[in-house]
């Protein structure tokens, strides 16, 4: 069962492609694409590029180096495109608060500056293989992971100390981002160090199961309607504030 | 290898992170209006407003060997912070209930919601700077220390709160004036 090349793990490799077909097509139906135009863009990528990737590992007549390098190909493409779906669910969390707005991006920007050293430095201590066309995808996928584990940890940490209300569509993705990242980063470290040998194939069936967990989420948060409990209106307390008044009282009589 | 573990562990605290925020939010959203009852917790403001009077630090100095003073100029500072983090604490309290109020229908009671949680942001902005601020000046009691403006926004922040109260439930203007 956990064997490349079996069922399971075909399945595991095309279902969350299908998946993100219907659900590119569902945005676009109920005209999500335009709200969030780059993680549509994202949807379709992953599932025309994993589509093709996969196409091409299957196929017997494709050589080693040429699935590497197309590999190598959509893992640069990968990488930015999820930086510019990042910087969207920053641009959507933070629409609403205004006077975050400076300090968010000079928050992002430090971080931003720090997580880019930390993978650099961690780039160089990178063990070569023979081919170096699989060092090198190893190490751009690990690197580019603590760029956007980091980034999306910061994120939820940022959203959470000053108690912003996520949109229902906004959290998802952004909770579908942060598992796939962080399941990437622990992949890609351990990928990029040869710790199972042989068996390196175990790890890619984790890495593709959660994939296809993430994209049931996006299909959760974006596709199913959201519960009224959130719209409901909190009232102050009346007993609160009628502390809150006296102590403003107070400071009118002075 | 030591890297590759170094990289798991951080990897698993982001995961537990990303976990513990979603399950926090789920649990938020559906225990919204019993969550936020009685979280508000009231600050003294005279003592708060004494406090970081600069004048009272002054006379202090004036008054007080430099030993002693470090030693009172340090409890000040410590009664400070706490005062601080319990205004951060109201803060967030208060941008949820704006949150939670934005979406109304009646136009008034959005604009008042909408600036209480811009209000209340800054307040909880400024709250982590002062706090920065005071435990530098724990380290350095005779430097000059000013969290005015925690407290300019924490005035702000109150009014913003009442209005939106008053907005919501007339009952409470009345009291306000029966005070």
């Amino acid at each position: 069962m956990l064997q490349p090349h079996s069922v399971l793990w075909h399945y595991l490799w095309v279902a969350p492609n299908v998946l993100l077909v219907v659900l590119a097509f569902m945005m676009w139906k109920r005209r999500l694409h335009r709200e969030f135009p780059a993680f549509f863009c994202y949807a379709i990528f992953e599932a025309a590029g994993g589509s093709a990737i996969y196409a091409i590992d299957v196929s017997p007549s494709v050589s080693g180096p040429t699935y590497w390098w197309s590999y190598f190909l959509f893992l640069v493409v990968e990488a930015f495109v999820k930086f510019v779906v990042i910087g969207e669910v920053f641009t959507h969390l933070l629409r609403r608060y205004q006077p975050l707005g400076k300090l968010a991006k000079v928050l992002v920007s430090g971080v931003g500056v720090i997580l880019v050293f930390t993978a650099t430095i961690i780039a160089a201590y990178a063990n070569p293989t023979a081919f170096w066309l699989i060092s090198a995808t190893r190490i751009l996928g690990r690197s580019v992971s603590v760029v956007q584990c980091g980034l999306i940890v910061f994120l939820f940490v940022f959203a959470a100390h000053f108690r912003l209300s996520w949109g229902r569509v906004v959290f998802g993705i952004t909770l579908g981002f942060g598992i796939v990242a962080g399941v990437y980063l622990a992949y890609w470290a351990l990928m990029a160090e040869w710790f199972l040998g042989q068996r390196t194939y175990l790890l890619d069936f984790m890495n593709m199961a959660t994939y296809h967990v993430c994209v049931l989420i996006w299909f959760y948060y974006l596709l199913l309607p959201q519960e009224s409990v959130t719209t409901s209106v909190v009232s102050l307390p009346e007993h609160d504030l009628a502390i809150w008044n006296r102590e403003l009282e107070r400071l009118l009589h002075q | 290898m030591n890297l590759a573990i170094v990289l798991v562990i951080a990897a698993v605290f982001a995961l537990a992170t990303i976990l513990s925020v979603a399950v926090t939010r789920s649990l938020q959203t559906s225990k919204q209006s019993a969550c936020l009852t009685g979280t508000i917790r009231p600050i003294d403001v005279e003592a708060f407003r004494n406090l970081i009077d600069p004048d009272e630090d002054e006379y202090l100095r004036r008054r007080l060997p430099a030993a002693q003073f470090r030693t009172v100029r340090r409890e000040r500072l410590r009664a400070m912070a706490a005062y601080v983090h319990v205004a951060a604490g109201n803060a967030a309290v208060l941008v949820r209930v704006g949150d939670a109020a934005v979406a109304n229908g009646d136009v008034q009671v959005a604009e008042a919601a909408h600036q209480l949680v811009n209000d209340a942001l800054l307040l909880r902005r400024n709250c982590i700077l002062a706090l920065g601020r005071i435990y530098l000046a724990l380290a350095w009691p005779n430097s000059g220390f000013a969290a005015a403006r925690v407290f300019e926004r924490y005035e702000r922040v109150s009014g913003a709160a009442m209005l939106l109260g008053r907005l919501q439930n007339p009952r409470a203007a009345v009291r306000l004036s029966a005070l």
